[in-house]
């Protein structure tokens, strides 16, 4: 593990919009305190390695009962009966529930985020394997689970639609056959850009270059499964629901909603959650199930998902069928971008993004590169297949356009024999042309490609690995090298609220700082850890901010009884939004510091002066009358200003103006055995850029996390049906997640390039390596058998799928032909030529 | 996990466990539980009664013993990775230990149960039969030793009788012109062998090959020997074309199906690769030869 730790350069120290001028650079950020740019160990570590963590499951009420969901064997049936007395007779089972007792309560149906309904149990007819049929309510987990297999459930199968493309034929079975309108298994046909305009460039250019490639269907396969345990106080009239959610202020607006308890009589509690990634967006029946079944039993009930449950049923991600095609001059300028894609989103239209987009952010598609035009389409199905297309560790669908238009990229270097570092330097967007506007409407607020390229060529040591490259090719050696590229540009950071939000609610997030009389504080926020670090790198915002020790500041957040208002935690919007709440709020609160230390130095307002190296308040011109935010948090309590309430606290609601848009360069050198199709990383250089640092450590924490899911993705993971639609990938023996073994060093850099309009300058940066380096690492596997023809190889990248790629181009090799044996020890026989 | 109920029984000698086996109706034997506990947790295996083996200490041994490397019932796959007798003597198992599963996998699980279990795509299996081995069974009419060859049935299913338990599994010490490797082609760590090739190679005084023994692991229904491959052997000076033919013969001889882990075609292509791998690291660990690559 290595890092780069160059100083950051004096001028990149600065926050924008910050009057006081930023961080003293001579002593690197963060003043000793745990400031901006210190990497600060994380708070909530200690916890979690010390086994004190307190996760959904670790929660037990007395008198709490289990719940077990009994679900269908079939992808697509009818639902003749339901004999649930077998499983009433067994003992412990306290209750058994159907689509019919839900019914009872308004509560057989939810609505998905996309304003789809979904079954919460099955009444007529199942869509997907796996679906939720009935429900089994326990004394514990085992005896639920023996009653879940006495439920008899007579099926009438039916003909099964798996892909997307299937379900667009005409003679296909009617999936959704309870919707009115509803005909066929089309949902939705959208598109953007300007396709006359876009059509007009590729007729005029000189070269023009199409490739066709499957972004596969991914589980975001978080470490906790999901699950909750439901909590009905019939004294209050009121539910506790602890819950494995990444937003849980927003869900209990939905929870609200749905049962129809109001929402001041909903408390939602996430406690430690072990990792979300977009799974835990959406609602789940079976959280559904065990609220409605608190409430009728007035006792509490627990439901944690099993592990092949949390796969088969609960949000995927991506599962788009793309064609890019890329319109250029002889000299590599890319001239026009056109998509096509099909996506499937099973059974229900259940993606969780809140933008005023179907496809998301699908329309970034043009990436990091000044294109004149742009046009994509996209029609999406229904399949019998689990309903998704959750946001896994990206912004809405910028995954699926970050891959495209990174492949094409590659596509054209080699259809023009160009360096494709080359051809992405021609074309970046330059940084003098920011703010941008793309030609798919997307307003850019910073970025500086080409030094990121730069730094993560130089990193890398490119030109060895080109020259390395050429020898092995001339050698007909074994083993071919291959160098991937990825220029990366992300959008994160939702809102604003004009363009985003969930269930009508705008998308912005919150903080609210109150410091005690001893001059320690709490930090509230509206979004929502799933192991972003939030304790620590929030905390060093507030530190940074009020010239706090960061040991002396607390974060809370997850429970919607104390906590402000926020819609959570996903698409890397946590430091754009709550950060950005989070720094305005400690600026509400230096300001009313400022109006007590006047009162308690006997000078103007206008007089005192904050010094953000010592955190002192002062006299202007006088630096030794001079005041602690401990001495003024005692003054804010114990002798007020008459002009300010007592107390020192502020809250902020944040709406972003814009969203951010951190960027990086990914170099991925692979080595690819002719043999057996098997590739190993050689190197994998990561240059991110993500505006202002907050907690180095954290960041790079983070870029190793998402470069291990990116390299679960190009390599292994895939959730795979039958044409049956039994999910054959649906637990962890079949659906492979990458281990260390499987993991590369990783060699980090960054360059920081600021956003102009966040309060610290800051963007979001934990998804920027699962979304940059599935790219690179194809394009380096494709790299190395370029030379032989290959233009792309579909994930994941299996050793089969590989060699298959080689034997295509030629490549393929078998051992006898390189192998020599030397007699041991012995001199006869001729040296073969090395 | 959430199992179905079942009795736990934990004898703390191979008697009582035989009694037991005896005794009980449809008992199921419980050792290193990386097989079972996921089939009792998936409720794919809901066995009345459980014997639970882990007890009976004297099981635990890996020792050489009357011309056999001998690993009794209780040896884990981190006992044999460990070794250095096995590092020093059996290069195929040397190399195989490591590549099962994975360190949490083989810190619990048996070489024994994993035999027992007799997945095709279990590594061991093919190691007993490329090292000519023998597993030994005692029940209630005493011991009885099954050739590798006479033990793998088909998927999940041995020779072994209900009322018997596979005390130990053994193969034949080494000559001094002996060699033997194991390689394996998986997806990841953890995963099942997409392909596997173990061999084993004797040499006469002259490096002629006098024996050789090669299994294979993934496929076939179960673990299979490669005989017509290592007919193309004996009697022969190890060169790459003989391996080569060695390999094209083992890959004929294989049965691949497509699956998750690949389509047939490409399968039996890497028993090919992989044979002609593994006999020349056997070779070369026998003192034959010295594996040279002329390009790279």
């Amino acid at each position: 593990m290595s890092s780069e730790t160059d100083d950051i350069p004096e001028a990149e120290t600065e926050y924008q919009h910050d009057e006081d001028g930023g961080p003293d650079p001579e002593k690197h950020c963060g003043h000793g305190r745990g400031g901006m740019g210190e990497g600060v160990k994380r708070k909530e570590d200690k916890r979690f390695i010390t086994g004190r963590g307190n996760y959904v499951d670790d929660i037990k009420k007395p008198g709490m009962l289990h719940c077990e969901i009994v679900r269908s064997p079939h992808a697509h049936a009818r639902i003749n009966e339901i004999d649930t007395s077998r499983a009433m007779e067994v003992d412990g089972v306290v209750a058994v529930l159907t689509a019919e007792d839900l019914a009872a309560h308004e509560l057989a149906t939810m609505p998905t985020l996309m304003d789809d309904t979904q079954d919460v149990l099955v009444n007529d007819k199942v869509k997907f394997q796996s679906q939720e049929v009935a429900a089994v309510i326990a004394e514990d987990r085992y005896v639920a689970k023996d009653g879940a297999e006495k439920v008899a459930v007579d099926y009438e199968v039916l003909d099964p639609v798996v892909t997307a493309e299937d379900a667009l034929e005409a003679d296909a079975p009617l999936i959704r056959d309870e919707l009115d309108d509803q005909e066929d298994n089309h949902i939705f046909d959208w598109d953007v850009g300007d396709k006359e305009a876009t059509d007009k460039v590729f007729e005029a250019a000189d070269v023009t270059v199409s490739e066709q490639m499957e972004y596969q269907r991914l589980h975001p396969a978080p470490i906790e499964t999901c699950g909750c345990v439901t909590d009905w106080d019939p004294g209050k009239d009121k539910i506790t629901v602890h819950l494995t959610s990444q937003a849980p202020h927003a869900h209990r607006t939905l929870f609200s909603q749905v049962s129809g308890i109001p929402e001041h009589k909903v408390r939602i509690v996430s406690p430690d959650i072990g990792g979300g990634f977009g799974n835990k967006v959406p609602i789940y029946p079976g959280y559904v199930v065990a609220a409605a079944a608190s409430v009728v039993l007035e006792r509490p009930v627990k439901w944690m998902e099993e592990r092949s449950e949390n796969i088969q049923t609960t949000g995927f991600a991506r599962d788009y069928d793309m064609t890019g095609e890329l319109a250029a001059t002889e000299d590599g300028i890319i001239k026009g971008v056109r998509t096509d894609v099909l996506a499937n989103h099973g059974a229900y239209n259940a993606v969780a993004q809140p933008s005023k987009f179907p496809a998301g952010f699908f329309n970034i598609f043009t990436g990091s590169y000044d294109v004149e035009a742009a046009y994509g389409s996209l029609t999406a199905a229904f399949t019998n297949t689990a309903p998704g297309g959750v946001a896994y560790r990206c912004s809405f669908r910028v995954t699926e356009a970050v891959y495209l238009i990174e492949r094409m990229v590659k596509v054209l270097a080699q259809e023009l024999d160009m360096d494709p570092a080359e051809i992405r330097r021609r074309n970046f967007i330059q940084p003098e042309q920011f703010p941008y506007e793309s030609a798919t409407g997307w307003n850019y607020d910073s970025g500086d490609y080409e030094k990121a390229l730069d730094k993560a060529l130089e990193m890398a040591d490119y030109d060895h690995y080109r020259e390395e490259q050429r020898r092995r090719i001339e050698n007909d050696a074994d083993k071919l090298i291959g160098i991937g590229i990825s220029s990366f540009t992300e959008v994160v950071g939702a809102g604003p609220g004009k363009s985003c939000d969930i269930a009508g609610i705008e998308m912005f997030d919150s903080a609210d700082i109150r410091v005690n009389p001893t001059g320690n504080a709490v930090l509230r926020v509206g979004v929502q850890t799933q192991g972003q670090g939030h304790e620590t790198t929030f905390a060093q915002i507030v530190a940074e901010e009020l010239g706090m020790d960061v040991e002396n500041i607390t974060v809370e957040h997850g429970d919607t009884d104390t906590d402000p208002y926020g819609l959570g935690t996903y698409g890397s919007r946590s430091t754009p939004v709550a950060g950005a709440a989070t720094a305005v709020a400690a600026r509400k609160v230096r300001d009313k510091a400022k109006s007590i230390a006047a009162n308690e130095l006997e000078a103007a307002e206008e007089d005192i002066e904050w010094d953000r190296g010592s955190g002192e308040f002062h006299v202007a011109g006088a630096p030794d009358r001079s005041l602690t935010i401990t001495e003024i948090a005692a003054s804010a309590y114990m002798n007020h200003p008459g002009s300010e309430e007592p107390g020192l606290e502020a809250v902020n609601y944040y709406d972003p103006p814009e969203m951010t848009y951190p960027f990086g360069s990914y170099i991925v050198v692979v080595e690819v055995d002719r043999e057996t199709g098997e590739v190993d990383f050689e190197r994998f250089v990561a240059v991110d850029d993500c505006g202002n640092r907050i907690n180095p450590m954290v960041i790079e924490g983070q870029i190793h996390g998402g470069l291990a899911q990116g390299i679960g993705t190009a390599m292994m993971e895939h959730v795979t049906y039958d044409e049956n639609g039994n999910c054959t990938g649906g637990d962890f023996m079949n659906y492979l997640l990458p281990t260390a073994n499987e993991i590369p060093n990783f060699e980090t850099g960054y360059t920081v390039t600021p956003s102009p309009h966040h309060p610290i300058g800051a963007k979001g940066v934990g998804e920027s390596p699962t979304v940059g380096s599935p790219p690179a690492i194809v394009n380096a596997v494709v790299d190395a058998m370029a030379h032989a023809g290959t233009t792309h190889v579909e994930m994941p990248m299996t050793p089969d799928r590989v060699w298959e790629n080689l034997a295509e181009a030629g490549l393929e090799r078998d051992p006898a032909e390189t192998v020599v044996f030397d007699p041991v020890g012995g001199d006869e026989g001729e040296p073969a030529d090395d | 996990m959430k199992a179905a109920p079942f009795e736990h029984h934990e004898p703390t000698s191979v008697d009582e466990a035989v009694s037991l086996l005896e005794s009980l109706d449809g008992p199921t034997v419980l050792s290193g539980g990386q097989s079972l506990v996921p089939m009792l947790r998936f409720r794919l295996a809901n066995p009345d009664v459980v014997v639970d083996i882990n007890g009976i200490e004297e099981l635990g041994y890996l020792r050489e013993e009357d011309g056999f490397l001998k690993l009794g019932a209780l040896a884990r796959h981190a006992d044999v990775e460990g070794s250095e007798l096995i590092a020093e003597k059996y290069g195929s198992f040397a190399d195989a230990a490591p590549l099962v599963a994975d360190p949490q996998i083989r810190n619990r699980g048996t070489v024994v149960g994993s035999v027992a279990q007799a997945d095709p795509k279990g590594d061991w299996g093919s190691l007993l039969i490329a090292h000519d081995g023998e597993v030994v069974a005692r029940g209630p009419d005493g011991e009885r030793v099954i050739p590798a060859d006479e033990f793998f049935l088909l998927p999940y299913d041995t020779a072994l009788d209900e009322d018997e338990l596979i005390t130990e599994v053994r193969v034949p010490t080494p000559s001094d012109r002996e060699g033997s490797a194991y390689h394996k082609l998986k997806r990841k760590t953890g995963d099942y062998a997409m392909a596997g090739v173990g061999v084993r190679l004797r040499f006469d005084d002259d490096g002629v090959i006098e024996a050789a023994g090669i299994g294979m692991t993934a496929v076939d229904i179960t673990n299979a020997r490669a005989s017509d491959a290592e007919d193309h052997l004996e009697g022969e000076r190890p060169t790459p074309d003989l391996f080569e033919a060695a390999g094209e013969s083992a890959a004929e001889e294989s049965h691949p199906e497509s699956d998750e882990h690949g389509d047939a075609a490409y399968k039996e292509r890497m028993v090919k690769v992989l044979t002609q791998r593994a006999l020349g690291d056997a070779a070369e660990r026998a003192g034959v030869v010295k594996q040279r690559r002329v390009s790279r």
